[in-house]
């Protein structure tokens, strides 16, 4: 079960992600949440304690890696498995999620 | 295209991609971080809505790009709904755009309260709360899906 959570910001969006990710995990015996959103508010979601929240490890960018692809098309993949990306840069969260932050994006146009 | 965009939609992808077990992504509100890739491992899209203009016109530009991008189910959840003109409102848009309507949550003090303490809406103390039972009946749907 692969769910994506979008919404306007303000409409309950990442309650309801942290609510649902714990309730699934409650079921599965754990659940990845993942914060693609560049703001600590899906830990505080989660029930992790705000001090912490706001310094949370991020998923580096070196863990993904420009290889070639079946097809022979150049492609950014990952250089560890999603496995060891929640093992290493993971936090732990309530009812058996683990939380991973894709890291913040920085000022538009700077890419 | 901005660089940082890209590599979080492409980490965004191969996660989701091939990770076992549930997978709950909270994505910007404009589905910026969405790649072409994604949607090959998405299963399920949850746009979650309120009954007003601004919501709503967020909520159908993340249908479209949802239905663009080939996602295999697209759903509604509506939030902080009061009254059975809030329900009717969320009703009328999702009927004429064809949208299924996975979840009802309630308008609930409850969840004001956990936001001004800081904690986890199922963190907060007292009778449990009616967008709670909510969520979790929306949680049971999905896992039955």
């Amino acid at each position: 079960m692969r769910i994506a959570v979008a919404g306007k910001g303000g409409v309950g969006k990442t309650t309801i992600s942290g609510s649902l990710a714990r309730l699934l995990s409650r079921r599965a015996g754990g659940a990845l949440a993942v914060d693609g959103d560049s703001n600590p508010n899906l830990a505080v979601a989660l029930g992790l304690p705000q001090k912490e929240a706001m310094n949370l490890p991020t998923v580096p960018r070196d863990v993904m890696e420009r290889r070639f692809d079946a097809a022979g098309e150049e492609r950014l993949m990952l250089a560890l498995t999603p496995e060891e990306i929640a093992d290493r840069y993971g936090i732990d969260a309530p009812d058996g999620v683990r939380l991973l932050v894709l890291g913040r994006v920085g000022h538009a146009g700077t890419g | 295209m901005c660089r940082n965009h890209a590599t979080v939609r492409s980490l965004l992808a191969e996660l989701v991609g091939t990770s076992r077990g549930p997978i709950v992504a909270d994505m910007e509100a404009g589905l910026e971080n969405f790649s072409r890739g994604t949607p090959r491992h998405v299963d399920t899209l949850l746009v979650v809505m309120e009954p007003y203009f601004r919501s709503l016109e967020t909520a159908g530009r993340a249908f479209e790009l949802g239905r663009e991008l080939g996602i295999p189910k697209i759903a509604a959840v509506a939030n902080k709904v009061r009254n059975d003109e809030d329900a009717q409102a969320i009703r009328d848009f999702c009927g004429a755009r064809a949208i299924p309507i996975s979840g009802w949550i309630p308008y609930d003090e409850g969840v004001l309260a956990a936001e001004r303490a800081g904690r986890a809406l199922l963190d907060q103390p007292g009778p449990s709360g009616a967008a709670v039972a909510a969520i979790s009946k929306l949680a049971d749907s999905l896992g039955a899906a």
